[in-house]
């Protein structure tokens, strides 16, 4: 299990994550939004001393980009200071343990593992590590968006205590006043009976990168309904009980509420990429006891820019559950990876697979639209093509596959994909009508795979460093690489997913 | 205040003082070694070698790997400082594409030097009598070196450029043949397998306007096409030759025009036509008719290596001439596919899309960008545009598949003209949310246009002879309509001074790169878009 201040001193320590303090006059939104729209690292931003009220013990340091924020669209480049090379899933990989440089399928199958049901539970009790006490939610200094009136705290984790254990989902919200929050649930934990008014939950922020991904691996997968003790998050993640229910011990902020409302009138609230995939509903809390670390750091994220943090923790929670489902289909696992590229919003699937006969791709692409409503489009590439390497993936779409024969739509007789702009009223809504009815649409798959009939004598060699020259000479290039003059370790070396 | 580069020396001070450049001493081989350097420079995103000492050639001639590949995110920048463009340019590729055509606008007549001041004319060298055809050679010459007379093509370190290929290659050429249209010439980019002493295959593919001359002209005539296959010729050159200049106008006048002084040509040796005085080397010779030699495979630009051979015709070398230790710029095709770069798509980015996005606003169409897909050197280009009326995208994207778009490009996207093309996050963006497959996805199947047989999606057989450089089947020429419909997703939060102030605050705390970031998505992306209204624009269904 790793803290969340650990998952960010491990960001800093492989240089990946800069610090600023915040400042007065800019939102720390806006901050972030500009983060990734660069592609840069996580940015740190501790309490300004020229900011709306002096900081306290208990004022919040916020953390952006911390989970994704990678734009693989774009590969490494120059600027990257000591040329690290980061994908979207580094941040998350390192922080669920895996490595510095962790492989794409490994952090797949680590969320997998997250989520599995337990026949036993492993739960440990620690203490918790929030000792201070807070008077007033604004202590927290939390940020408020561009064109908002209060404050907005995103990417927490709500726990619900009950006889049979806790059950976390993720939560987002506005901090009213000093004791109110109006905040997002999914709606699967507020219609089961288990948010009656006058329930006391919990509310923690900055908590490990497992407890965060857990929640919204379980939201978009419909898995609410198991407390956390039964799943492998439970026997991964130290917790301590709370008035609502057990919460990660090393959380930064815990803030204990009672539902005050259920049903509030809201406008237009703004919504966690989770909701895309999950409906969510509105609530108000009340808060009862504020406690905080010391110096208390929690992420954030300012919702619906491109790369934003909650939409690439459902990217990957919704890749790896298909990366799953797939290779439990046939009895066979042909899929080397799956991948929902964030900077397409989830409106496109690459999967690598082997070809098992003639016609698999057509299978497997109609498997993934029958297993997922989000995408409309699924390019299917050969296995000799890494996750690391989007570029080529999406390279292979146009020159591999053949216009006339490898690109297919299928009759507009689908339903609808759910991430997709076109058609729908109103942006971000989705495809479908505000009464949930679908309607109709096609769906495209794009086959950049080599045909299995074909002979070895038509299949052209890729042009690549390994296949275009011999042995002694990759060797004699890499033997002479810092003589030749050249700063960087070779690419080539890092292209391949470990 | 600097001027633009002119030569390729020049040019490679230019890399040099902006720390792009490594001088490699070590005596590297022409066989792979080069090359493998040079792809794996790529890659990285690493410095441009230059091979001082090349084994078998001594110090005779110098290789260059892929000097016109620019910094990936910015491979226009390189082209940028070479024509000394202001800074913004280096920095936005928008702003690079307003600051290239206004260059492209401002078109200069270029001027004669004599043989004796021009540079590629330190050596000179033809080939013995019994090897040329006498009826075609012209003008004089003074300075041919008598004391070797030959004219060899293996003197020279062509590289062997990937194991799969079919012979050592000469890549980054300036092609230049006659025009009955003007007096300079006609300059395109052909690629030439060296067969031997006096002889090479040159990469003709009909429906390009200089293999049309050859097929349709000389070869119907009985006749050689009298050309200069030019190396090392200088920036503007080599980018003037990347772009499609339509009949009536000289590729050596928009070169004059992108490095703001007049191109200098010189006179060849053996025919009448001129080339660029400064080149590094100048391969003068004639396409012969009803003659081909094999050409190919070789690992081409769609990242894989096409085969089978192909037949294509026939260079004669007539002369050589060069400078002194002359420098022979190569590209290692196909490592430009993914995310690195090379020079053919760096050229493609820095100097056929403004080029291309002056063409068609030339024609009336109202686009703010053209420019082709980043993952590959030549197949898909990216558009930004609006959709003035109905069946706008459909005409617009036939119009190119006639003209340039032809051969290699197999499909075009359109985005909204707020989409800046080179922004790859944005067009898979566009690609994934607006693209309807029921409605936007046109002519895929529609399998009746041409294709180069350079492809490797066609089978051998569909590929045929390639007798004048086209596929025997056909293929479909694309296009999707990725606009969206006023339904774009949020892009940016903040309004442009909270965001400005923002940037500025991560680029003190050391976040690289978001400086750079001058053209904000979701806004105008170009100093053109904010100066002109609706109005000012070409208006192309106003002129039908």
């Amino acid at each position: 299990m790793t803290a969340f201040r650990k998952h960010l001193e491990f960001l800093h320590r492989t240089d990946d994550c800069r610090t600023l303090f915040r400042p007065a006059d800019c939102s720390p939104q806006v901050i972030a939004a500009e983060g990734l729209r660069a592609g840069g690292p996580a940015v740190e931003m501790e309490p300004g001393t020229d900011g709306e009220g002096t900081p306290t013990a208990t004022t919040v340091t916020l953390a952006s980009g911390v989970y994704g924020g990678i734009d693989q669209s774009r590969g490494q480049r120059t600027t990257d200071s000591r040329h690290r090379q980061r994908y979207p899933w580094t941040r998350l990989g390192i922080g669920l343990g895996i490595d510095q440089d962790p492989a794409y399928t490994d952090v797949l199958e680590s969320l997998l593992a997250l989520g599995e049901r337990r026949d036993e539970r492993d739960v440990t009790y620690v203490e918790r590590a929030a000792d201070a006490t807070a008077q007033d939610l604004r202590e927290l200094g939390l940020p408020t968006p561009p064109d908002e009136a209060w404050p907005r705290f995103t990417l927490g984790l709500l726990s619900i205590g009950t006889d049979r254990g806790s059950y976390w989902a993720p939560i987002h919200g506005t901090v009213l006043d000093g004791n109110t929050i109006r905040a997002r649930v999914p709606t699967a934990v507020a219609e089961r009976d288990l948010l009656e008014t006058g329930t006391a939950v919990t509310i923690a922020l900055g908590v490990p990168p497992e407890a965060l991904a857990a929640t919204h691996l379980l939201a978009i997968t419909d898995r609410l309904e198991t407390p956390i003790e039964d799943r492998g998050v439970g026997a991964t993640v130290p917790v301590i009980p709370t008035a609502g229910g057990v919460v990660p011990s090393s959380a930064e902020v815990v803030i204990e509420t009672t539902v005050a409302d259920r049903q509030p009138a809201t406008q237009s609230e703004k919504r966690e990429f989770w909701e895309r995939l999950d409906e969510g509903t509105t609530l108000t809390l009340e808060s009862d006891a504020i406690f905080t670390r010391e110096n208390p750091v929690v992420p954030f994220t300012p919702l619906g820019v491109p790369l934003s943090d909650d939409l690439q923790l459902a990217a990957l929670s919704l890749s790896a559950t298909l990366f799953d489902r797939v290779n439990s289909y046939w009895g066979v696992s042909p899929v080397d990876w799956l991948l929902l590229p964030a900077e397409g919003r989830l409106g496109l699937c690459i999967v690598a697979s082997e070809i098992l006969y003639a016609g698999f791709e057509w299978q497997l692409a109609n498997l993934l639209f029958s297993l997922s409503d989000c995408f409309d489009k699924v390019l299917v590439v050969d296995t000799e093509i890494s996750p690391r390497n989007l570029g080529r993936a999406l390279g292979d779409s146009w020159v591999k596959a053949h216009p006339s024969r490898d690109w297919l739509v299928s009759e507009p007789e689908a339903p609808s994909a759910r991430m997709p702009a076109y058609g729908r009223n109103g942006a971000g809504d989705g495809n479908r009508g505000e009464d949930g009815d679908s309607d109709t649409g096609a769906r495209l798959y794009v086959d950049a795979t080599w045909d299995p009939r074909w002979t070895d004598e038509f299949i052209a060699p890729q042009v690549s460093f390994t296949e275009s020259y011999p042995p002694e000479i990759r060797t004699a290039v890499h033997d002479s690489w810092a003589a030749f003059g050249f700063d960087r370790r070779p690419l080539i070396d890092r292209e391949r997913d470990p | 205040m600097t001027t633009p580069a002119t030569t390729f020396r020049e040019f490679l001070t230019v890399l040099e003082d902006a720390g792009a450049l490594t001088e490699i001493e070590t005596p590297v081989s022409w066989d792979l070694e080069a090359s493998a350097i040079t792809m794996a420079a790529n890659a990285a995103d690493e410095r441009i070698p230059v091979f001082e000492f090349v084994e078998g050639n001594g110090r005779a001639a110098r290789l260059v790997g892929d000097p016109y590949r620019g910094p990936r995110g910015r491979e226009f920048d390189h082209l940028a400082r070479a024509f000394d463009l202001p800074k913004p340019a280096r920095q936005s590729g928008p702003a690079y594409y307003d600051q290239l055509i206004d260059r492209l606008e401002e078109q200069r007549e270029p001027t004669v030097v004599e043989p004796e001041t021009a540079p590629c004319k330190e050596v000179v060298r033809t080939r013995a009598a019994e090897n040329t055809d006498a009826s075609a050679i012209g003008s004089a010459n003074t300075n041919t070196d008598t004391a070797n007379p030959d004219a060899n093509l293996l003197e020279f370190p062509w590289p062997y450029i990937h194991q799969q290929d079919g012979g050592r290659y000469a890549t980054l050429t300036t092609l230049v043949a006659p025009d009955p249209d003007g007096e300079w010439g006609r300059w395109s980019r052909h690629r030439a397998m060296i067969h031997g002493e006096s002889r090479a295959s040159v990469l003709f593919l009909a429906g390009e306007q200089l293999p049309n001359r050859y097929y349709y002209e000389y070869e119907r005539r009985g006749e050689a096409m009298p050309v200069a296959l030019t190396l090392g010729a200088g920036p503007a050159v080599t980018a003037a030759s990347e772009m499609w200049i339509p009949v009536g106008r000289s590729e050596a006048t928009f070169a004059g025009g992108l490095q703001e002084s007049p191109a200098e040509l010189v006179p060849c040796e053996t025919n009448d036509l001129r080339v660029p005085a400064s080149a590094e080397l100048v391969i003068e010779g004639r396409i012969l008719p009803e003659e081909r030699l094999d050409e190919g495979p070789f690992g081409d630009y769609f990242g894989y290596v096409n085969g089978p051979r192909r037949s294509m015709p026939v260079l004669a070398v007539d002369a050589i001439t060069h400078r002194d230790r002359p420098y022979l710029p190569f590209c290692v095709e196909g490592s430009g596919v993914g995310y690195a770069s090379n020079s053919t798509s760096s050229m493609q980015v820095a100097a056929a899309g403004p080029d291309a996005t002056l063409g068609l606003r030339a024609a009336g169409y109202d686009v703010a960008m053209a420019a082709p897909w980043p993952y590959t050197e030549r197949t898909v280009w990216v558009i930004a545009t609006d959709r003035p009326y109905p069946g706008a995208l459909h005409e617009l994207a036939n119009f190119i598949f006639t003209t340039w778009g032809m051969l290699h490009i197999d499909c075009f996207v359109f985005v909204d003209r707020e989409v800046n093309p080179l922004d790859s996050r944005a067009v898979l963006e566009a690609l994934a949310l607006h693209a309807d497959p029921a409605t936007d996805f046109h002519q895929f199947g529609v399998e009746r246009m041409p294709k180069v047989p350079l492809n490797i999606y066609q089978t051998p057989d569909e590929k045929g002879s390639a007798a004048v450089g086209t596929s025997k089947s056909k293929t479909a020429k694309a296009y999707i309509d990725a606009l969206s419909e006023g339904d774009r997703p949020t892009q940016t939060i903040g309004d442009p001074k909270e965001r400005r102030r923002a940037r500025d605050l991560l680029a003190e705390a050391g976040v690289a790169g978001v400086a750079a970031e001058v053209d904000a998505m979701g806004e105008p992306h170009s100093a053109l878009d904010q100066e002109m209204d609706a109005t000012q624009h070409p208006q192309h269904h106003q002129n039908r």
